[in-house]
């Protein structure tokens, strides 16, 4: 058994500690400090001279493996212990590193729970190594990168202090994207891709126009937020993807505003929300009035006069609220009221 | 105890319930309270149109009770307040499933047919847009096609439930059936309707020209015409018929759906249009669908329009309270070991879920109770859950050796 831990510690010091607490004798484990064995100094970044220097000094113990002497060092503390409350952080972590248990100071607990009990602990936590973090990037490492960049930058112009002013000023919106890699190109195939966003409220569209254009490009208008985004990355060059959104942007706002004849053949089918004007709702309740008057001889009534009257306007709004809004239980006891007052039914 | 007492006293109320024979009386008062059909009238007026469940509610309990609510109200107080020289107003029951439509449109039914209304039944409009064995071409109208079967039994029930209506009733056309028969002129309607029944190939024809003679005679004030159709959204929405070629049937092209679209029309007066959603038995339509405009379609609300659409929501907690009381009353719900209903320990029911939360605090206590003293024996209540008036009863068949209503108990 000896022989072969022999053959284990040849391949690396990091096997023999792993191995070390089997087979270390009761007396030597209650003289070395009762560290886990794999927080060792083989592993930290801080060499292992500094590491011993501390208020304890704490002698390498001897163990004899086979023929061969071992010294096992003790696990030095972890940095975090010495680290002062209002260090400068950006200095622990310059830039995007793995998680280093020994270097954050933070009771971080990560992973699933022990049945009855808690997420492990940070010290040698895989999950915790595995995730990208963050660390290199908090508010005083930012504001140093924001303070260096300042020398490339010109100045914000003083007169555009709000959003609203930026949009009336410049609504149009183009975004592109630079990406950086470690390698031998700075090419890279992504980079053309152009976005522009525009509201349409910001741009001069009547009615018809607005209608016609949101038809003419589908689904790259979002209703909500009244924004048209086009993307454009048909060209190998970002230059000339920009001039091509804005050729886009410019021919459809022409185009929306010009009428085809083709367009006079819109059906009901066609229209983008419930008119009620020439419906098949005004037909029936203009007949059902008509048919009233009639058996109670009342003749010489004309359908503006009929159109005008309270209880229609009453029925039609209750019907374009039913039809565009949907069915809410508000809605339809409000055609259901409305419906009574037009045929004057009562309890 | 006070569930003794409140058991006994609504066990009074339903036995003593002959002042509301008169169904003309019915208010608010009377709302969640139960009324009597005596079965032989059942019989006369509805030959076919009760749900099934309650149809074997009547055959189990041996009595016809049917509960006053809301809808129903609303329903006849608009009937008895409308101007017969006006057009025909439509009125649509919707709701969700099980939560009483049909048996509300029953109630209606019942009501004008006891005020002496001509009364057009049609149960389910569902069942003329499926299953159907049998399709002709029609001989009056080469695009359309005849469904015999249907038409014949609904003109079977129909003839039933209105015979002195169409002894009286002339026609006031010649009608020609095929090359050598024809009913003439001032001839009562009950001929239209023998024919129809003797000759089944023109069935649908005898609908047609029934429902063109009601139509037209209706506004002349002789009698009051009520068309009730209980899932009326199968006329405007898709079928499953096939025609020889396997292209689809669409609504129109049946002969009955055409004519029954055309009677819907509030074109006539003189009566009333009362009609029902139904999403159960509809087809291509999604199980959570029940507001007009998702069951009818674009077409649909289009042809009705304008209508009064009239909700029908679940159970009260009084409602609750008076069918849950019935049930009791009538032995139906049961408790083990035989100590008598209403006796001291109270009511105990396995497995019930409550509207009101008052009553779902008892009887979870009470239900505690009874499972901390559970037996062996299977007890007789099935476990539903009681929100609305379809749960109610279970099914006849479910319940065999433990209910039995027809021995009623003295109670202690």
């Amino acid at each position: 058994m000896a022989a072969r831990a022999g053959r284990c510690c040849r391949a690396g010091l990091s096997c023999g500690a792993l191995l070390s607490p089997a087979l270390l004798s009761p007396a030597v484990l209650s003289r070395a400090p009762a560290t886990p064995r794999w927080g060792r100094a083989a592993f930290s970044s801080a060499p292992a001279v500094s590491g011993r220097e501390g208020p304890q000094a704490r002698e390498g113990s001897v163990r004899r493996r086979g023929r061969t002497l071992q010294f096992v060092r003790s696990a030095a503390p972890p940095r975090t212990e010495r680290m002062a409350v209002d260090q400068d952080w950006s200095s622990v972590y310059p830039t995007a590193a793995a998680f280093k248990p020994a270097s954050v100071p933070l009771p971080i607990r990560m992973g699933y729970p022990v049945k009855g009990g808690v997420p492990p602990p940070k010290e040698g936590n895989l999950e915790l190594i595995k995730i990208p973090n963050f660390l290199h990037l908090t508010p005083p490492a930012i504001k140093k990168h924001c303070a260096a960049l300042k020398d490339f930058c010109t100045e914000w112009p003083s007169a555009l202090d709000s959003d609203e002013k930026c949009e009336q000023h410049f609504p149009i919106e183009i975004e592109t994207v630079d990406y950086v890699s470690s390698g031998t190109s700075i090419r890279n195939p992504k980079a053309r891709v152009v976005t522009l966003r525009v509201k349409l409220s910001s741009l001069n569209l009547d009615d018809h126009a607005k209608k016609k254009l949101i038809k003419l490009v589908g689904e790259r208008y979002c209703q909500e937020t009244d924004v048209l985004t086009i993307t454009t990355d048909r060209c190998p060059l970002r230059r000339q993807n920009y001039d091509y959104s804005m050729h886009l942007l410019t021919v459809l706002y022409h185009e929306s505003w010009k009428t085809e004849k083709w367009e006079s053949e819109k059906s009901e089918e066609d229209m983008e929300e419930y008119v009620w004007e020439n419906s098949h709702s005004q037909k029936n309740a203009l007949d059902t009035l008509l048919r009233i008057k009639a058996s109670e001889n009342v003749s010489n009534v004309t359908k503006e006069e009929l159109l005008a009257s309270e209880v229609v306007k009453n029925y039609r709004n209750s019907v374009i609220a039913l039809k565009n809004e949907g069915e809410t239980e508000s809605n339809i006891s409000q055609y259901k009221e409305s419906v009574k007052k037009l045929l004057n039914i009562q309890a | 105890t006070q569930t003794a007492k409140s058991h006994t006293g609504r066990a009074a109320e339903h036995s003593d319930n002959s002042h509301l024979a008169l169904q003309a009386k019915h208010t608010e008062q009377h709302e969640g309270r139960l009324y009597n059909i005596p079965l032989e009238e059942l019989s006369a007026v509805f030959p076919h149109g009760l749900p099934h469940r309650f149809q074997q509610q009547v055959l189990t309990f041996n009595e016809a009770r049917v509960m006053v609510r809301k809808p129903a109200l609303e329903l006849l107080a608009y009937l008895k307040g409308s101007n017969f020289s006006h057009p025909a107003v439509r009125y649509v029951i919707y709701g969700e499933r099980g939560t009483g439509k049909t048996m509300t449109l029953c109630h209606v039914v019942h009501y004008c047919s006891r005020q002496g209304w001509l009364v057009l039944h049609i149960p389910d409009a569902h069942l003329w847009v499926k299953n159907c064995k049998e399709l002709l071409q029609s001989s009056y109208n080469k695009d359309r096609l005849d469904q015999p079967l249907q038409a014949s039994v609904w003109l079977k029930n129909f003839k039933a439930s209105n015979e002195r209506f169409l002894q009286e009733i002339k026609t006031q056309k010649k009608y020609m059936w095929g090359k050598r028969e024809c009913t003439e002129e001032g001839r009562p309607l009950r001929e239209v309707v023998e024919q129809g029944l003797a000759r089944v190939r023109s069935a649908s024809d005898a609908v047609g020209v029934l429902l063109r003679e009601l139509k037209q005679q209706s506004h002349r004030g002789s009698f009051r015409l009520l068309v009730a159709v209980d899932g009326v959204n199968a006329l405007w929405g898709r079928s499953t018929l096939r025609k020889e070629d396997k292209s689809p049937v669409c609504p129109e092209e049946l002969t009955l759906v055409h004519n029954l679209r055309k009677m819907l029309m509030n074109d006539w007066s003189g009566g009333a249009i009362v009609t029902t959603l139904s999403q159960t038995g509809s087809l291509f339509k999604p199980s959570s669908a029940y507001t007009p405009q998702e069951l009818l379609g674009k077409e649909g609300f289009d042809a009705l329009d304008p209508f009064v659409p009239i909700p029908v929501p679940n159970y009260s907690p009084k409602e609750f309270e008076s069918c849950y009381g019935y049930y009791l009353e009538r032995r139906w719900l049961q408790h083990e070991k035989g100590q008598g209903w209403g006796g001291k320990r109270g009511m105990r029911v396995l497995g019930l879920e409550l509207v009101s939360s008052k009553w779902a605090k008892k009887l979870d206590k009470l239900n505690t109770d009874f499972c901390t003293h559970r037996d062996a024996q299977s007890f007789a209540v099935p476990s539903v859950s009681l929100q609305g008036p379809r749960t109610f009863p279970p099914c006849a068949s479910g319940l065999i050796s433990s209910v039995c209503p027809c021995t009623p108990r003295v109670s202690t």
